[in-house]
């Protein structure tokens, strides 16, 4: 796998390419904001951009969807019809699955933070929004919503192995194992 | 920004699935020349490494290259890591006890679960850092940039982090008992954080 991450906007929110070594087949999950390193850092190492995969519909995470899908021609995928205003190629859901070459990544639901918002699983790696961060969950506007989250992350993702690398939309990237056993608003 | 390449091919051992060792056949688990295999590393040449699980205890890695790099799990208690980058590297769950990472850069460096128990992060970037749950007791934070940061649920009881700036970090259910932040600069939460004998 192929994985580089961004850091964008002043609020500092987190940008990805997920790649296939075998295809060079690549996948943006979420877009904030359009800088030159991005498509630079496609055409160095010679990726086919061919989707663009959105978490959840916040500004922070699809202000550069339309920016980004015009230049690569590239398919855009997210859980709801028209994030950032932007009418996607392709709405899923949860149980779903998203393939960039030979990597297959599975859809799960974790709502809460937005009212549909999910998280990309692939092997040894989840892409997981605003709804788990290091040491934090993603804001929520009521009670309900945050039980929704945190019943999501537990059902959805703490049952995955403890060594997956867990790539949130906001701050450092850390590991199943972490959340699971020290994360605050779990433990 | 930094990048990550993993493409581990799974360790040589029929029936282990685990990824092998960057330079190696098998996992470490499976590999029969612990000291000679960390011999052969060169310290200064591993970003991008799968080091899951070794044991370089007490080596001198001072200024060594960690970018990127997975060493989850590995045994690097009393490693000087002096000046070393280790930007994005994962290092959770990792024995780190009484190591020196004085000078060390380590922005977006997962150091979750892991033990820095009188370790030296003096003057260290810990900034966007992973710090949740970590174990650090007497540990030296003086002067570390750790804007950001995520010590969630660690354990920082006698560490020292005098004129350390902490802006944004997120103390939440931290335990700070006896710790030292005389000089600290910045807002951090504290929320629910142990606060008992910290000096300010």
């Amino acid at each position: 796998m192929i994985l580089k991450h961004f850091r964008l906007n002043p609020i500092e929110v987190n940008c990805f390419i997920v790649g296939c070594s075998e295809t060079k087949e690549a996948m943006i999950v979420d877009i904030g904001e359009w800088v030159p390193e991005i498509p630079a850092y496609v055409e160095e190492q010679g990726l086919n951009l061919s989707t663009i995969f959105i978490t959840h519909d916040h500004h922070d995470h699809t202000d550069a969807l339309a920016d980004a899908a015009k230049h690569f021609s590239a398919t855009t995928v997210s859980c709801t019809a028209r994030p950032g205003g932007v009418t996607v190629d392709r709405v899923v859901g949860h149980g779903d699955e998203v393939t960039v070459g030979n990597l297959t990544g599975r859809v799960v639901d974790t709502s809460g933070h937005t009212p549909v918002g999910v998280s990309l699983i692939f092997p040894g790696h989840v892409f997981s929004g605003d709804a788990l961060f290091a040491g934090s969950v993603g804001g929520t506007s009521n009670d309900d919503d945050y039980n929704q989250q945190l019943e999501n992350i537990r059902k959805n993702l703490f049952d995955l192995p403890g060594h997956y690398e867990v790539h949130t939309g906001h701050g450092p990237s850390t590991t199943i194992a972490i959340e699971r056993g020290s994360n605050p608003f779990f433990v | 920004m930094g990048s990550t390449h993993y493409n581990p091919a799974l360790c040589a051992t029929e029936g282990c699935e685990h990824p092998a060792l960057t330079g190696a056949a098998t996992c470490w688990d499976h590999l029969d020349y612990h000291a000679g295999f960390v011999d052969s590393l060169d310290p200064s040449n591993l970003a991008n490494a799968w080091l899951v699980g070794i044991d370089a205890s007490g080596r001198d890695w001072s200024g060594a290259n960690l970018e990127n790099a997975r060493l989850s799990g590995a045994n690097l208690a009393g490693t000087n890591l002096s000046g070393s980058t280790l930007t994005r590297c994962f290092l959770d769950g990792v024995d780190l006890t009484k190591a020196n990472l004085s000078g060390a850069e380590m922005e977006f460096a997962v150091l979750g679960q892991a033990d820095i128990s009188g370790a030296d992060c003096s003057n260290a970037n810990m900034v966007r850092s992973n710090l949740v749950g970590t174990k650090g007791h007497g540990a030296n934070l003086d002067g570390a940039k750790l804007y950001y940061s995520r010590p969630g649920c660690a354990d920082f009881t006698g560490a020292t982090f005098r004129g350390a700036d902490v802006t944004r970090a997120i103390f939440r259910r931290a335990i700070l008992r006896d710790a030292d932040m005389t000089g600290a600069e910045g807002q951090a939460n504290f929320d629910r954080a142990d606060l008992e004998g910290m000096t300010q």
